[in-house]
């Protein structure tokens, strides 16, 4: 009985200690007021892609707006018939902007936690195990560095049909080399400790040693590339988006973007540019504070003196 | 043979064989896209089987995909790129010019950002906790953060829509025919279309300079030796100075790093710019189905970033021989 209770006691307070830690992170954030006004932007950003599309007050694509006499309203400021204006093509901007932020946010948050889960999977077992399985995934890292991003990316996109999910798996499948190098090499250090190793000595498996021991320790640095992630996500989405590479099916920021600057009305209409280039700089400036803030609490070195 | 010796054969072994894999995943990509750019000739050109099978002998497609693959791969180290379908110039022509444009775009901004955002951050960083610090993280966060596309549009809508100070794409202005390319690039009309592109590269890459120099010397800030230079009596600024040089070797090899990914990262630039770049010319190239430029500008990318790579590992190795040989590299 007590063998059994015991790993899980001590996975509670695992967790328990993993809780203490976020809200400590949260308590921390709070004080810096940059990361604090990024959390607020997340916040917001995270509501406009849950509810964004049903807050939409008309369809993006299908519904043209009329002016009062009737004629379609291309190209105009905003006013009350559109308080964002509308397109070229007479759409409503606003809720272009509103529906706009799911995709963004669906490709940033699977794009970000694809990256991070993949790529601290490989750095914990390359720094772990070391030896040839250590030389094998650094140089696959290392062939995902050679391929350039951007026109891979471009390439793969032209012969699969655009959609958010083939673009998310494009984005982790490219980005998760950065958290594995940078999780390696925290692995690496952890490996040598006193706990780790006695934890081995003592007969705990590769599996164990690596899931209770290593990984915890080398968690915060791995949150941290997580949520960076999601903002590299979230900028190449919007970049692909705007090359004309987005899903064809849906509106995106990039995709409005995209929209403005081909059809040459990006010099009058500032209404149609604004919205989604702010909400894009917006969210990809909020997470890299708040990585900021965080990076200087995981970061010894950085702290010294201070 | 020394251990650096033996490094750096192992690392130009690794080298050629990851741009062996990098080349054969081009090639395998542009084999699986459906349709060929051939196809739309064909049938539109209105050709006899003949003239058909000359076309399509001229770009090596009557043989099997290994003798293409070969082919293909001979052609690459002998940057004999073949013929662009849509163009019909050798695709070098083509991309010689473009790659130029790129660079003179890119390699001064690079080295511009290098120096001016070290520098810069050396100083925020010891000057820690300053308005001034917390100012230039702020901005160069902002700045490296938003994609750059949305940088240049702002800086379009403001410089040249708004303030009329500078136009808003091009290089030349249409009526300018320079020969060559002392003439292209050495008037007052590069100049004035020259500004707005290089100043968006400039603070776009200007963040992780600037943080990593501010890192650098924080990091130095409380170690030994600068301990020593203060009992030395030495001034704040030449105290500065070296633990500015001391903190030089990551910025060295984050700046080969980012040298390698110059084209791909300004592929937006370029394409908001209309800057008649070798990543302009990607993106309009792969509209066009034109395979032969695709592979080519690709393969210029993907090897760009490999000789970066490893020369970004070399440096380390050498300057720094107490870091591990193989976990070299920053970011």
């Amino acid at each position: 009985m007590s063998t059994e209770t015991k790993p899980k006691a001590e996975l509670y307070k695992r967790v328990d200690a993993l809780w203490t830690l976020v809200r400590d992170q949260f308590a921390f954030l709070r004080r810096d007021p940059l990361a604090y006004a990024g959390m607020l932007v997340v916040a917001a950003f995270v509501f406009l892609g849950l509810f964004g599309p049903f807050l939409a007050p008309h369809d993006p694509i299908e519904h043209t707006v009329r002016g009062d006499t009737g004629s379609v309203l291309r190209l105009s400021a905003p006013s009350v018939d559109a308080y964002f204006g509308t397109t070229a093509y007479g759409k409503d901007v606003l809720s272009q902007f509103l529906a706009g932020a799911r995709p963004t946010l669906i490709v940033g948050l699977f794009g970000g936690l694809g990256t991070g889960a993949l790529g601290f999977t490989v750095g914990v077992v390359s720094g772990y195990y070391g030896g040839w399985v250590d030389e094998l995934l650094m140089r696959l890292t290392d062939l995902t560095f050679s391929l350039p991003f951007m026109p891979m990316a471009l390439l793969l996109l032209t012969f699969m049909t655009p959609n958010i999910w083939l673009i998310t798996a494009i984005i982790a499948g490219f980005l998760w080399k950065m958290p594995a190098r940078v999780v390696r090499s925290e692995v690496l250090s952890v490996r040598e400790r006193t706990f780790v190793k006695s934890a081995r000595a003592s007969g705990a498996s590769d599996l164990r040693t690596m899931l209770y021991h290593v990984a915890p320790n080398v968690l915060p640095i791995g949150f941290l590339y997580t949520a960076y992630g999601v903002a590299w996500a979230i900028a190449a989405q919007a970049s692909l988006a705007f090359l004309g590479f987005g899903d064809p099916t849906m509106t995106s920021w990039g995709r409005m973007l995209r929209q403005v600057f081909a059809s040459g009305n990006m010099r009058v209409a500032w209404w149609w540019v604004l919205p989604p280039a702010i909400g894009i700089a917006a969210i990809t400036t909020s997470v890299f504070l708040i990585g900021r803030a965080y990076e200087e609490v995981i970061n010894p070195e950085i702290q010294t003196n201070q | 043979m020394t251990k650096f010796q033996r490094f750096l054969l192992k690392r130009l072994a690794i080298s050629v064989l990851l741009t062996l894999i990098a080349v054969s995943v081009i090639f395998v990509v542009l084999r699986l896209l459906p349709g060929s750019p051939f196809e739309t000739l064909v049938t539109s050109g209105n050709l006899n089987q003949e003239q058909i099978d000359e076309i399509r002998a001229m770009y090596g497609l009557d043989q099997s995909i290994w003798g293409q693959y070969v082919n293909y791969l001979w052609s690459l180290l002998s940057f004999q790129f073949g013929y662009s379908i849509l163009r019909s110039q050798p695709v070098w022509e083509v991309l010689e010019p473009r790659l130029i444009n790129s660079l003179i775009l890119l390699v001064p901004a690079l080295v511009t950002t290098a120096i001016l955002s070290s520098l810069l951050g050396m100083y925020a960083g010891w000057n820690r906790g300053s308005r001034l610090e917390k100012f230039s993280i702020v901005s160069t966060t902002l700045l490296r953060s938003t994609p750059v596309f949305i940088t240049a549009i702002f800086f379009i809508i403001v410089f040249a829509y708004n303030l009329e100070i500078v136009p808003s794409l091009g290089m030349r202005s249409i009526r300018a025919t320079p020969d060559g390319y002392l003439e292209t690039f050495l008037s007052l009309d590069f100049l004035h279309h020259y500004l707005l592109p290089f100043t968006v590269a400039v603070l776009y890459y200007s963040g992780d300079f600037l943080l990593l120099a501010r890192n650098g010397v924080i990091e130095k800030r409380g170690s030994e030796f600068l301990k020593l230079h203060r009992a030395k009596g030495l001034s704040e600024m030449q105290q500065l100075a070296r633990a500015g040089r001391n903190s030089m070797l990551p910025i060295l090899t984050y700046f080969t790093l980012r040298l390698g990914m110059i084209f791909q990262g300004l592929i937006l630039l370029e394409v908001v710019f209309s800057w008649p770049g070798i990543g302009r010319e990607l993106v309009l190239a792969i509209q066009q189905q034109d395979y032969p430029l695709v592979q080519a500008a690709v393969f210029i990318m993907a090897l760009a970033v490999i000789l970066a790579n490893l020369a970004a590992d070399v440096l380390y190795a050498y300057f720094d021989p107490t870091v591990s040989t193989n976990g070299g590299g920053s970011a």
